[in-house]
C-alpha cells in the first residue's frame, strides 16, 4: 500500500519533469546566457571577450536609450487609460441585447484577428503623407493645415505608432470586459436599482467593483504588452526617424542584430526584464493569491 | 496498475528521445553524399521585381544545364537579408551561396574565416585575366580570392526629360547651375529633388556625394576608416553650407522620411518633383512605360580644383566556409560569374558586369553613358555603408535624418558622431 502511495505522489513530478526540462533548455538557460552575454563584448562570431559592467555604463550614457526608455514609458501610460476606458465603456454598451450588438462586437474585436505586421503595413499606407487616406480626408474635407507626415515628423511619430496600437487593443479589452460582465451578479445591481441609484452611481459603485479581477488581469496585460512593443514599430518605422520612434525591444534588436553588438543588446534585454520582472512579480502574486482564495 | 502506467511512460519517453537523438544525426549521415550529388542551397536578396525575376531564371539555366542538380532557392527582401546573413554565416549549416556586397562588408566576414578561399574557381574559370584588375583586387585579401563580384552600377542624378523640357532647362554641371535648377523648378511649383528617406541610406548618397566633391575622395574614404574626425571643419561645411540650404529652401519633397526609396519615384513619373539621387536600379522600380523619359546626370562639380569621385558599389556572390555542398556551390558560383549569366544580367537588368568576356556591343545607350561617367572619375567609392562599418554607418545614417528634420543641429550631431567615430576606431 505505501508503495502505491508513493508512486502516486511521485507521478505528477514525472509528468513534470519533461515540460521542466523543456523551459529549463529554452526558456531559463537562454536567459541566463543573455545575462553572462550582457557581461561581454560579442560580435556575433568570435568569442565573447569579457567586459564588467561596460556594457551597462555605456547604456546608461546613450541618450537612445532613454528616448526608447521614454517611449516605452508612454506607451504603458496611454495604454493604461485609453484602451481600457475606451473597452470597458464599449463592452458596457454592447452588452446588452439591443440588435445587431453581435455585429459590433465583431467589428471591435477584428482588428485583434490581424497580426501586428498586417497591421503595421495597413496602416503604414493609410499614414502616407501623399497618397495616404488620412491626409486625404483631410484635404477633401478642407482641412489641409491638419495634414502631417505622420510616420516622418519626429514630434508625433510615437503617438502614430501607439494610435495603431490602441486601434488594436480597444477590441481586446473590450472582449476581455465582456466576459467579466457576465459574472457581475445582477441582483445587485437591481437592488441598487430599487434603492434609487441612478445609473452612473450603479455602474461607479456596483458594477466597477465587481469588475475589479477582470481590470487587474486587463492592466497587467496592457503593461506587458506596451513592454514588449516591437513588432508595429519594426514594420512602421524601424524607430525612426533618428531614433524618434524607438522601443527598448526594438533599441535591442538593432543594436544586437543591425549593429553586431550582441553584448550590448543583451545589456539591453537585461534591463527590459528588470522592467517587465516588477510587473509580472506583481501579477503572479495576484493570481496565487487569488487561487489560494478561491 | 499505476506502475504499470508509470513504466510505460517512461518507455515512451526514452523512446522518443533516441528516436529524435538517432532522427538528428540519421539526418546528418544520409544527408551528405545525397547533398553533394543533388542540391546546393542559394540565398538571395535580389528582392525587387525585376532583379528577383532575373535572378531564378538564372538559377533556372543552372538546373537546364546541370540535370539532376537542385538549387534551393530563397530569396530574402534586401533589408532583412543584411541583418539575417550573420545568423546564416554562424549557423551549422549555412546556405552554401550568397548574395552580397563587395568591398569592406565582405572583408568583414572574410576577417573573420566565414568565407570560402575560391582561388581555385577563380584559377579554373579563368577569371584572373577575364576580370579587370580593380574586381580582383577588391574580392582578394592576402593573395586569395574569396568573392564574385558580378554586377556593378553607378550613382548619379536621374532627372525626368520632360519636366526639363517643359521649363527649358539644361542639364547642370556645376553647382551655382544645379542650383539655379532648382530655384527654377521651384519657382514652377515643381519640387526641385525626391528622396524617400525611410531606410535612410538614400540621405547617406547625399553625404557622400557634396563631401567628395567638397573635400575631395580622399579625405572622404579616409572618415570612412576613421582616420578623419566627424566634428572636422571641412564636415561640418557639408552640412551648413551645402546640405542644409536645399533642405531649408524647400528643394527636397515633404515627409521624406514616410517613403522607402522606391515610393518616391510616382512624385518624378507624375511630374511634381523633377531629380532623384539615386543608383541606377531606380531603373527596375521605374515605370516601363516611362523610362525613355528618365536620364541621366553627374552629381555637379562644386569644387574643379578637386578629384572626382563615384558612387559605384559592386555585388556579388560567396560561399559560405562551412558550406556542406562545396563542390556544387563552386558550380554554381562559376556559373554566376561566366560571360552567359552576365551577359543575362546586363541586357535583363541594365547593370553593368565584370566579366571582360562580355561583349561591350550588348551595352545599351545607357550602360554606355554610365560607364563613361565612372570611366572618368578619379576615384571609386562603394558607398556611405559599404564603406564604414555597420554600427557607425548606423549612427551616421541617424544623424543624417536627424540633421535633415532640423539642419540648425549640424554641430551637435558632428560632435555626437565624433564621439561614436572615437569609440568605435579604438575598439
Amino acid at each position: 500500500m505505501n508503495k502505491v502511495r508513493i508512486q502516486a505522489q511521485l507521478t505528477p513530478y514525472l509528468f513534470l519533469a519533461i515540460p521542466v526540462v523543456i523551459y529549463l533548455i529554452w526558456v531559463i538557460g537562454p536567459m541566463i546566457y543573455s545575462f553572462y552575454l550582457s557581461l561581454t563584448r560579442w560580435d556575433g562570431f568570435s568569442a565573447p571577450a569579457f567586459t564588467g559592467l561596460a556594457n551597462f555604463r555605456r547604456l546608461f550614457a546613450d541618450p537612445v536609450f532613454y528616448t526608447s526608455l521614454v517611449n516605452n514609458l508612454e506607451w504603458v501610460l496611454v495604454f493604461m487609460t485609453i484602451p481600457i476606458v475606451l473597452g470597458l465603456f464599449i463592452a458596457m454598451g454592447l452588452n446588452r441585447d439591443i440588435p445587431g450588438s453581435k455585429v459590433f462586437k465583431a467589428c471591435f474585436f477584428a482588428p485583434m484577428v490581424l497580426s501586428l505586421v498586417v497591421c503595421g503595413l495597413v496602416w503604414s499606407w493609410l499614414y502616407n503623407p501623399a497618397f495616404g487616406l488620412i491626409n486625404g480626408f483631410l484635404r477633401a474635407v478642407g482641412l489641409e493645415n491638419l495634414q502631417r507626415g505622420w510616420l516622418s515628423d519626429p514630434k508625433i511619430v510615437m503617438e502614430s505608432v501607439i494610435a495603431v496600437a490602441v486601434w488594436r487593443q480597444v477590441g481586446y479589452v473590450m472582449v476581455l470586459y465582456l466576459a467579466g460582465l457576465q459574472s457581475v451578479d445582477q441582483n445587485l445591481v437591481d437592488a441598487a436599482e430599487v434603492d434609487g441609484a441612478n445609473s452612473v452611481q450603479r455602474f461607479f459603485n456596483v458594477i466597477l467593483p465587481q469588475l475589479a479581477p477582470v481590470t487587474v488581469v486587463v492592466v497587467v496585460i496592457s503593461i506587458i504588452d506596451s513592454l514588449r512593443a516591437f513588432d508595429l514599430v519594426s514594420v512602421m518605422t524601424r524607430g525612426g526617424p533618428f531614433n524618434s520612434s524607438s522601443v527598448l525591444a526594438n533599441f535591442m534588436y538593432i543594436e544586437a542584430f543591425n549593429n553586431y553588438r550582441m553584448g550590448y543588446g543583451a545589456a539591453i534585454a537585461v534591463i527590459l526584464f528588470m522592467i517587465s520582472l516588477v510587473f509580472i512579480v506583481f501579477y503572479l502574486q495576484r493570481v496565487a493569491r487569488e487561487e489560494t482564495r478561491g | 496498475m499505476n506502475r504499470k502506467f508509470l513504466l510505460s511512460v517512461i518507455v515512451l519517453m526514452t523512446i522518443v528521445l533516441t528516436m529524435s537523438f538517432a532522427g538528428g544525426q540519421g539526418e546528418q549521415a544520409s544527408g551528405e553524399p545525397q547533398a553533394q550529388s543533388q542540391i546546393v542551397i542559394y540565398n538571395s536578396y535580389m528582392s525587387d521585381p525585376a532583379p528577383r525575376k532575373a535572378d531564378a531564371e538564372l538559377v533556372q539555366r543552372f538546373q537546364d544545364q546541370n540535370p539532376g542538380v537542385q538549387v534551393i532557392h530563397s530569396t530574402v527582401a534586401h533589408e532583412d537579408f543584411k541583418q539575417a546573413i550573420r545568423a546564416y554565416l554562424t549557423s551549422s549549416t549555412p546556405p552554401d551561396v550568397m548574395t552580397w556586397f563587395a568591398g569592406n562588408r565582405a572583408r568583414f566576414f572574410i576577417d573573420k574565416g566565414l568565407i570560402m578561399d575560391i582561388s581555385d574557381v577563380w584559377q579554373n574559370q579563368g577569371w584572373n585575366d577575364s576580370f579587370p584588375k580593380g574586381f580582383r583586387a577588391l574580392s582578394t585579401v592576402d593573395g586569395k580570392q574569396y568573392f564574385l563580384p558580378a554586377t556593378w552600377y553607378w550613382w548619379a542624378v536621374y532627372y525626368s526629360k520632360s519636366t526639363f523640357a517643359k521649363y527649358n532647362i539644361d542639364v547642370p554641371r556645376t553647382w551655382d547651375e544645379f542650383l539655379a535648377v532648382c530655384d527654377k523648378l521651384k519657382a514652377n511649383g515643381v519640387t526641385p529633388i525626391t528622396i524617400g528617406t525611410k531606410y535612410r541610406w538614400t540621405a547617406a548618397a547625399w553625404f557622400d556625394y557634396l563631401n567628395m566633391r567638397v573635400n575631395g575622395p580622399e579625405f572622404h574614404i579616409n572618415l570612412m576608416l576613421g582616420k578623419e574626425h566627424y566634428n572636422d571643419p571641412r564636415v561640418l561645411k557639408v552640412f551648413t553650407d551645402y546640405w542644409a540650404p536645399l533642405i531649408n529652401k524647400g528643394y527636397f519633397i515633404k515627409d521624406p522620411a514616410s517613403y522607402a526609396w522606391a515610393e518616391a519615384i510616382p512624385f518624378m513619373t507624375n511630374g511634381q518633383a523633377g531629380m532623384y539621387l539615386m543608383g541606377d536600379f531606380i531603373r527596375d522600380s521605374f515605370p516601363k512605360e516611362k523610362l525613355d523619359d528618365l536620364g541621366f546626370f553627374r552629381f555637379p562639380i562644386i569644387d574643379p580644383g578637386v578629384p572626382v569621385g563615384e558612387d559605384a558599389p559592386t555585388d556579388g556572390y560567396f560561399i559560405a566556409a562551412d558550406s556542406v555542398h562545396p563542390e556544387l556551390a563552386k558550380t554554381l558560383l562559376a556559373y554566376f560569374g561566366s560571360a552567359e549569366a552576365q551577359e543575362y544580367m546586363a541586357q535583363e537588368l541594365g547593370r553593368l558586369v565584370t566579366n571582360r568576356k562580355v561583349p561591350n556591343s550588348i551595352f545599351n545607350e545607357n550602360q554606355k553613358k554610365g560607364m563613361e561617367l565612372i570611366d572618368g572619375a578619379d576615384y571609386v567609392a562603394q558607398f556611405y555603408d559599404r564603406d564604414t562599418t555597420p554600427e557607425m554607418a548606423d549612427r551616421g545614417m541617424n544623424g543624417f535624418m536627424e540633421f535633415w528634420s532640423d539642419p540648425s543641429k549640424a554641430k551637435a550631431i558632428l560632435d555626437r558622431l565624433e564621439a561614436t567615430r572615437a569609440e568605435l576606431f579604438t575598439e
